[in-house]
Parts: C-alpha cells; structure tokens; sequence
C-alpha cells in the first residue's frame, strides 16, 4: 500500500525535486499544493499520511501550517524540506511537531533515510 | 527587450537556485552574528546596464556599496555589489555589538558583505557545477558621486544586472540590503544553458 503524500512548495521545480525522489510505487498517491493555505485545504479534506513541507512560501509559509496542523489537530507524518538551515529553524519545526528536516536541494537517500528512521519505507 | 528573458520554468529554476544560495547565506550570517535570521522569499528582477542607475538612485540614502568581482568557469564571472540603505547603519552596529573603537563601521559592512557575497555565490555555483574565486571586497567612497563612475569602470563589459532584493530581519533589529550582480552576456547564456540542462533533468 502505498501511503497519501502531499508535497507542499512554491517552487514548480523543488515539487519536482521530492516527486522524482519517492519510491516509484508512491508516485500515483501524491498530491501537490503550491502554497501553505493550500496544503491546510488539501490536509483538511483529505487523509494526508506523509507531508513534505517548505518553509519560506509567500503568505501562510511552512510555519503556519505546522501550526495549522497542530491546531486544527490533524494526523500526519510532516518532514520539513528547507533552503533555511539555521539550526534554530531546525529545532523550531522539530518542537512544532515535524519528524525531520532535511536540506534543500533534496537527495532520495537522505530521503529514504530519513522515511526509514520513522518506519515510513 | 530583455536579454536575460526567462521563460516561466527558467524564472523558476532560477528563483529555487536562489533560495537554496540565500539560505545557507543567511545561515552564515546568523552564525557570524550569533543570532537567528529571518528570511523572506527574495525577490529577483533583471535590469539591463542602462536602467540599473536609474533603479539604484532612486533607492534614497544609499549608505554604501560594497564591491566583489567573482570569477568561474566558461565565462561566468562578474561583480557582486551590495548596497545598504542610511538608515541601517547604526542597526547593523547593534547587531554586531561592536564598541565604536573596535572596528570601523565600513569594516563591519565590508564583513557581513563578504560573508553574504561569497556564501550566495558559492553555493550558487556549486549547484550550476561551477566554482567561483575573488577578489577582495572594497567599499566604494562617496557612492552618491561615484558609483556610475564604478559601473563603468568594470574590467569586462556587463550587459545585464540580476538584482537579488534581500531582507533580513535578526530579532530585534532588521536591515534591508540589495545584492545585485552585473554579470556580461557570455555569463547570462551560460547560465540560460544551464537551467535548461537542469529542467531537463525533470
């Protein structure tokens, strides 16, 4: 089975970037939003497994929808995908509930490390 | 008609190598500064050589230019400018926590700038499978009179500035400075090259 993802960012090509580095077999389950008011849309209606979550978007950025999600108490697996590697934007999103960071441009092992570490793959 | 004419995927590809650059900026900056930056989306627009005055004089108390030149492969290469507004001296002193005898403001500026410029640029470059080396950063004297002088007294003739508007907020204080990069034309179709390679990648 293969889980519901939802890749969150503005950037069309960093999309991409997280679509091409799934495992194959998830890539028909993905659904992608192109801002943060968006993917709380998107998490409201539907059963989101796994979010992959950029931080600095116009308007609601990643942020908001972590607190989003906390708030309107949804369930789901979020790992932040960041250009912001400040170790205290790190530590935030972590107390605000996301599994990990990881660094942008993302790579598929460090990917599927990070979804192996929360027995996600 | 712009020579740097982006189609919307290049504009985007662009945007994303930008971000990924200012990023590990500003992370080198807060690791200077000893506090945590805020970033905002930075916005980038293209000006041609003749324009580019007109858009920096009508920034008004431009405090100061700092000036790099950078140098890659295939001929990439250029000068890295940033320009800080009057208004941000003293806060960027503030946040520094220098003693007014420890350093000389210009010096202070002539650090975050080179900090700020070499990082971009580095990162930058390795993404376009680049390496880029420089010169050493000078602050241009009397920018009010002196910077078309400078413009024109560039070493390679420069077609096109890429102006990257950053803004960092650090906790309490927040300064705004532009980072523009007059880059020549063999640079710009390099770099249209390139993020045409890397969006057929996809």
């Amino acid at each position: 089975m293969s889980p519901s993802v939802l890749i969150c960012d503005d950037s069309n090509m960093a999309r991409k970037q997280v679509l091409r580095s799934l495992p194959e077999q998830w890539k028909d389950n993905v659904q992608t939003a192109t801002n943060g008011a968006e993917a709380l849309t998107i998490l409201r209606n539907n059963e989101i497994e796994i979010l992959f979550l950029d931080l600095t978007m116009p308007g609601i950025d990643g942020i908001g929808v972590l607190q989003g999600i906390k708030k309107l108490n949804i369930t789901c697996n979020v790992f932040v995908i960041s250009a912001d590697i400040q170790p205290e934007m790190q530590a935030k999103v972590k107390a605000l509930g996301a599994k990990e960071f990881i660094r942008k441009p993302v790579k598929q092992d460090v990917l599927f490390n990070n979804l192996q570490q929360h027995n996600l793959l | 008609m712009n020579e740097f004419h982006l189609t919307e995927d290049q504009q985007d590809c662009l945007q994303e190598l930008i971000n990924i650059a200012m990023g590990q900026a500003s992370d080198q900056l807060a690791r200077y500064l000893n506090t945590f930056v805020y970033l905002k989306v930075p916005s980038i627009e293209s000006v041609d050589a003749k324009n580019l005055m007109e858009t920096l004089s009508q920034q008004k108390n431009t405090l100061a230019v700092i000036s790099q030149g950078f140098f890659g492969y295939e001929g990439i290469r250029g000068e890295a400018l940033l320009v800080y507004q009057e208004e941000d001296s003293g806060r960027i002193a503030d946040l520094l926590g220098y003693e007014p005898d420890e350093l000389s403001q210009d010096e202070q500026l002539i650090d975050i700038s080179s900090i700020l410029t070499t990082t971009f640029l580095n990162v930058f470059a390795r993404q376009i499978d680049n390496q880029m080396s420089y010169n050493a950063p000078k602050l241009l004297p009397n920018v009010k009179d002196k910077l078309s002088e400078h413009l024109q007294q560039m070493p390679f003739s420069w077609d096109l500035a890429l102006k990257v508007n950053i803004n960092y907020q650090v906790t309490d204080y927040s300064f705004n400075c532009n980072m523009v990069l007059l880059i020549p034309e063999t640079a710009i179709i390099n770099i249209k090259n390139v993020l045409d390679r890397i969006l057929a990648e996809f």
